[in-house]
């Protein structure tokens, strides 16, 4: 069996044999070029030792509102860096009095380089004002390795803050390092909070190169092969929001010294209109270089300042929550629209009295709503039950994440049977938990972010948006916009349930004996729901919950007030105000405003079920 | 008449072309890392070296039989490593393609490289194979592209193309048609320009369509595969396009495993002035700025050939190149004296993987190919390839020394 003829395979040897002649050939004419023919020039750049590859940093993606405004600008900074394999150590005291930095520092900053590589730059301060780049350029020649980058820097453009959804660049850690290797360099600059880390991948944009040939001394002298090798750096890409940044500074300024949070929604796409959170930082400190000093007094400032309250805090929800009972009861059966109790104040179960604000009669569904009536509700959550109360509330969203795009989120807490059997055991707890959850007190936490989408899905029967602040991704090459997709589901509740729901919360506000009239808007309908939440940090929290126009709603609110007093004054009134400013572009005082009720402590008789929601 | 006999039964030409490349790779590899990590690299080699030697006495003296009845096996296991590498794997720089045992990290790949040779070699060597038939053909190419398709979800393309490279010659030597080998490569050199842009892509169209026109067997296969070159073109082209740029920059570091933007390009230009610098006669021993100021990072993998370009000059580079060409005519060589169908196979394939990793790698270094992480045999520092490319010499030679059997 042998190969093949020997003429086939001669042939054939001698096509081989000649391919691979032929590459060799060719790989011996390139030796010959660069070694010989051009030996001299490469001789020469590899004496003068010298091709230093400085980085360009990529120009980070600008960030608009819903109307185009541009939000997030930026502004050039000079960073002083140092090349370690250059650097001669001797100088660092020098240095550090020129930069005013701590010697100790320079030097940690240089062991970390090195250990990454000898040949790029290490940052070692960012932002430095003109005076001192004028002092560094003068002193050049006795230091060595020490050079400028022109870098950008974060600028914001509006009144508005809205620190905590913007979120803040920081200079890369040790340990995001170790996440990813390939894509960042000591001293890169890392969306660390907000957008900017949600979209970090696409603000960032893409880092660039320029090869320059230096002297022994560290200076340029000129382009490597004139800057043909080098690489442009590719600015990021934009972000275009769905928040309106005239509604967030006008928010902003209503809740200035307050502290709680706020959020709007567009409930026909679950875009956020407005989310603050009080109180606040100013985000052009975190631009340039954050000094030790600032980052410690926000993250020791007892008031929490750095913690996005909108969507990071759980609280009570006290009785905002009281139309999830009232629709998880109609579609359960448990009660009809029609069902009465007869409120006398207090509502005794066993030997535990549940106590309500008034004595309000007999009251109906919609009234029970439009008075904020708890003797309905505690009677209303026993024939409903724990399954159909938190079934319900987990198709509102609660007691799981919303899905905004923003890495801050919590779930909050939804007990449900399942949850109190792990917690308490089988038999270790009883009905004596329901009635405080009925309204909206006890094991249970809300986020404000949450809460606006309850509100949101409340006002479009049942469409239920992922809530999200970014609504498109302007990339730079090829320019496109990119929509961003997000989620909907539907809510399946009946027509009629919606109807007397939405009715008593429309009775809240514009009818006599509502208790959220402080948000009335005069000229539109709008509906909402109250609440005076107890928590065991001191004075009542106040929430509002609400939507308009009442028959096709374009905006749905959360507003909550820490221990700020009744829902009906303190918070009602504000988030009447802020949705007035986004419908109407301006707000109008009352002529007469609605009688004003007395602030009523909610009654201290009964300790909470489980304290320590709050946060 | 001991040396006859010798001669005879050894290739001592192979064996001292590769004794050559090893001395100079132990010795660039020593120049590569002279500092403070040198003792650690550098003795690893010498290990590797070591543990090769033993490798390739090893495979060089087995009965030539037993190399034929573990192919298929040698094979199905190879992939059985790959498939667990995916899942186990350790990854390094990206790519998913390492078992860490220690000290010793294996790659599956390299083992894998041999192993489809092997296979490949015993199914076109049946007598009732021919690479005229779609089927046979179809099944050969089935045996090259299962384990690509592995190594590609590593991913580590640079390996994947060294099969491609392999697969191209031993269709060749197995007697397919002209029309066969470029209808293989239409396509994919196609797609390879197109990536290149709209000027390589005409180019390569119109070359291809040269050469299937010229070659056709049959007008409807041959149109087929003239549409079948032009839309993988086309469609590579439009969908690079209509990609956003942190695709088409992952598409990038797909393609070049190394890839950060700065990386790829500083490490081509310092390695060309590494080479140019070197001159004639070179910087001498431990004396090229380049590679002692360690200019090139990890230079003693895949840039090692700039060392001996540095401190040698064109007198070694070209010493390294004169050693590497005498490896592969002697490797074509015993293909075309072996009497055994397979081993011819066999001869070629092996041949063929040595020939696309110097390719790759010189041409990389030498800045006329972009940056693909491929090892120079025998001198890129490296265990797991340094023992499969003495594994490859121990089959040649074991070839050679069975040559005249059938």
């Amino acid at each position: 069996m042998a190969q093949q003829d020997d003429i086939a395979i001669y042939g054939k040897r001698r096509t081989m044999y000649a391919v691979i002649a032929m590459m060799f050939l060719f790989f011996f004419a390139r030796l010959f070029q660069l070694q010989m023919i051009y030996s001299e020039e490469y001789g020469r750049k590899s004496e003068e030792n010298s091709i230093r590859t400085i980085p360009k940093e990529p120009v980070r993606g600008y960030i608009f509102d819903r109307n185009g405004t541009l939000v997030v600008d930026n502004r050039p900074a000079f960073t002083v860096t140092i090349m370690p394999f250059e650097f001669d150590k001797r100088t660092i005291d020098e240095l550090s009095r020129l930069l005013s930095l701590d010697p100790e520092f320079i030097r940690d900053r240089l062991r970390k380089g090195e250990a990454y590589s000898r040949f790029a730059p290490v940052k070692i301060k960012r932002d430095i004002d003109f005076k001192t780049l004028a002092a560094l350029e003068e002193k050049r020649d006795r230091l060595p390795g020490v050079d400028t980058q022109v870098e950008s820097k974060r600028w914001y453009t509006t009144r508005a803050v809205a620190s905590h959804t913007l979120g803040y660049t920081k200079e890369i850690s040790e340990s995001q390092m170790k996440l990813q290797v390939d894509e960042y360099a000591p001293g890169d600059v890392v969306g660390s909070a907000g957008l900017e880390a949600r979209y970090e991948p696409s603000l960032r944009g893409q880092k660039g190169a320029e090869f320059s040939m230096v002297n022994v001394r560290g200076q340029v002298i000129g382009r490597f092969e004139n800057g043909n090798n080098d690489v442009p750096a590719v600015e990021g890409d934009d972000l275009i929001l769905t928040m309106d940044f005239g509604l967030q500074a006008f928010a902003e300024s209503l809740m200035t010294d307050k502290r709680g949070a706020f959020v709007a929604i567009d409930p026909t796409d679950g875009g956020i209109l407005a989310m603050v959170s009080k109180p606040d930082y100013d985000l052009s400190k975190f631009s340039g270089v954050t000094p030790p000093d600032i980052w410690r007094s926000l993250n020791e400032d007892e008031a929490a300042p750095l913690y996005n309250r909108a969507t990071l805090t759980r609280y009570p929800p006290g009785s905002t929550f009281k139309m999830l009972l009232a629709i998880a009861a109609l579609e359960s059966g448990s009660v009809t629209k029609s069902w009465r109790v007869n409120c006398g104040g207090s509502f005794r179960m066993g030997n535990k009295v549940f106590k309500d604000l008034h004595v309000h009669g007999s009251v109906d569904l919609v009234n029970a709503i439009q008075k904020s009536c708890n003797v309905y509700f505690y009677q209303c959550m026993l024939k409903t039950g724990l399954d159909a109360w938190s079934h319900y509330g987990n198709e509102f969203g609660f007691g799981r994440l919303t899905g905004i795009d923003l890495y801050e989120e919590n779930p909050g807490l939804l007990p449900t049977t399942a949850y109190m059997d792990k917690r308490y055991g089988k038999d270790g707890w009883t009905r004596g938990f329901l009635p405080s959850l009925g309204i909206g007190q006890g094991e249970l936490g809300v986020t404000p972010l949450q809460m606006a989408c309850y509100a949101a899905a409340l006002a479009t029967r049942g469409e239920y948006h992922q809530p999200h602040v970014a609504r498109a991704i302007v990339t730079k090459s090829p320019r496109a916009t990119d929509s961003l997709t997000f989620q909907t589901r539907h809510i399946d509740v009946s027509a009629s349930t919606w109807d007397v729901v939405r009715e008593g919360m429309r009775r809240v506000v514009e009818e006599p004996g509502g208790t959220g009239g402080m948000a009335r808007i005069r000229g539109i309908v709008s509906a909402g729901k109250t609440g005076t939440a107890q928590n065991p940090h001191g004075p009542d929290h106040a929430w509002y919950v609400g939507f308009a126009p009442f028959d096709s709603p374009r905006i749905a609110v959360a507003m909550l007030l820490e221990n700020a007093g009744y829902g009906g004054t303190q918070a009602a009134p504000l988030a009447g105000l802020c949705i007035e400013r986004y419908l109407k572009g301006w707000v109008t005082h009352h002529d007469t405003p609605p009688p004003r009720p007395r602030p009523v402590p909610f009654p201290q008789a009964l300790p909470p079920l489980h304290a320590g929601l709050a946060r | 008449m001991i040396y006859q006999e010798i001669k005879e039964r050894v290739d001592y030409r192979i064996a001292l072309i590769v004794l050559a490349l090893l001395t100079i790779g132990i010795v660039s590899v020593y120049s590569a890392t002279y500092d403070a990590r040198a003792a650690e690299i550098f003795h690893k080699q010498v290990v590797w070296v070591g543990l090769g030697i033993l490798a390739l006495a090893a495979v060089a003296f087995v009965p030539f039989r037993l190399l034929q009845l573990a192919s298929y096996p040698a094979y199905f296991l190879s992939i059985l490593l790959l498939v667990s590498v995916l899942i186990l794997g350790k990854t390094v720089s990206g790519s998913m393609s390492w078992f860490n045992l220690g000290w010793i990290r294996l790659q599956p790949s390299e083992f894998s490289k041999v192993a489809t040779v092997l296979a490949l070699a015993t199914y076109l060597a049946r007598s009732d194979v021919s690479l005229r038939k779609k089927r046979d053909l179809a099944v050969a190419a089935g045996i090259v592209l299962l384990p690509i398709a592995l190594i590609m979800m590593q991913p580590d393309t640079g390996t994947a193309i060294i099969f491609l490279g392999m697969f191209f010659p031993v269709l060749f030597w197995g007697g397919a048609s002209r029309f066969t080998l470029v209808a293989i490569v239409a396509p994919v050199g196609t797609a390879v320009a197109a990536l290149f842009g709209t000027t390589p892509f005409l180019t390569a169209v119109l070359v291809f369509g040269v050469l299937i026109y010229v070659t056709k067997e049959g007008r409807i296969v041959a149109a087929a595969v003239f549409s079948l070159t032009v839309l993988v073109g086309v469609s590579v082209q439009f969908i690079y396009e209509g990609l956003k740029h942190y695709q088409q920059k992952r598409i990038a570091t797909f393609l070049d495993p190394n890839a950060d933007p700065l990386g790829a390009g500083y490490n081509i230009l310092q390695s060309k002035v590494a080479i140019g610098s070197g001159g004639f006669f070179g910087k001498g021993f431990l004396h090229g700025t380049q590679t002692q100021l360690n200019f090139i990072p990890e230079q003693w993998t895949d840039f090692i050939f700039c060392v001996p370009g540095e401190e040698f000059g064109f007198l070694g580079a070209a010493t390294v190149l004169l050693l590497l060409m005498g490896l592969l005519l002697r490797g074509v060589s015993i293909g075309a004296s072996v009497k055994n169908r397979y081993g011819g196979f066999v001869a070629i394939g092996l041949t063929a993987i040595f020939a696309t990793h110097i390719f790759l790698n010189i041409g990389m270094s030498i800045g006329l190919l972009p940056v693909i992480g491929v090892p120079l045999p025998f001198l890129s520092y490296g265990g797991s390839a340094l023992l499969s490319a003495m594994t490859m010499v121990g089959i040649l030679m074991n070839l050679y020394a069975n040559r005249k059997e059938y």
